[in-house]
């Protein structure tokens, strides 16, 4: 889970997977994935109790980035 | 545990690394809350079972990563209005650690695993302020749903 220059230097670089392209995302489209109450509200005293109430808001906003890719889909098959 | 001792104890851990950069012990759990030490740690070890991306150091009571924040230091070097204290889980919770910090301006300073050349975000309440270079990208090799097999390596 890590962040490159740009999408070629994830490409170039050792670690990456081919077949794997769907894990890359844009600087703007990790940021929105990581910006529903799931994040957003850890800092509420009653976050963990609440926590169901922000999964389908998380996964809602993975199917809107990935373009509904399976790579990013939660829910269960 | 109870669902308000679970919520008590979250917030309290996360709530010291956003103060100090580092986890507190389980021994500062139960002076916080004025229970028996050994109660302080059956609650941390119940919270990070909690299937939260969060985790012990192996075979110890010592937190090493609570999301978005890591208490081991990574790539990931966190500055908030300019000090730098704090360090982030991974790439991915680096640009959640905004919402840690209200109203400030949050740095992600890093180098690019590729090159070894250095990139920076600043971040404030969720907003880009400034990408350097623009055109920087998130890469995670496994399929969201595996995440939780193994988090420190996903």
């Amino acid at each position: 889970m890590n962040l490159f220059r740009s999408k070629e230097h994830v490409k170039k670089w050792s670690g990456f997977k081919p077949g794997t392209e769907a894990g890359i995302l844009t600087l703007a489209d990790a940021l929105r994935v990581m910006s529903t109450p799931r994040h957003r509200n850890r800092l509420r005293p009653d976050y963990v109790s609440r926590l169901p109430e922000t999964v389908p808001a998380f996964v809602q906003r993975l199917l809107e980035v990935s373009g509904n890719s399976p790579f990013w889909d939660l829910r269960p098959d | 545990m109870a669902a308000d001792h679970l919520d008590e104890t979250y917030h309290f851990i996360i709530s010291v690394f956003v103060e100090r950069g580092q986890a507190p012990h389980f021994t500062e759990i139960a002076a916080r809350f004025g229970i028996p030490v050994e109660e302080g740690k059956r609650r941390l070890h119940e919270l990070m079972a909690a299937r939260l991306p969060n985790w012990l150091f192996p075979e110890t009571d010592l937190i090493a990563s609570f999301a978005p924040f890591n208490n081991l230091p990574t790539q990931y070097r966190i500055s908030v209005d300019g000090e730098h204290k704090w360090f982030a889980q991974c790439g991915l919770e680096s640009l959640a650690m905004s919402w840690m910090f209200p109203g400030k301006r949050v740095t992600v300073n890093a180098p690019c695993l590729d090159c070894g050349e250095p990139l920076r975000v600043d971040i404030l309440d969720g907003e880009i302020k400034q990408a350097d270079p623009g055109d920087i990208h998130f890469y995670v090799d496994l399929p969201i749903k595996k995440w939780y097999g193994n988090l420190p390596f996903a």
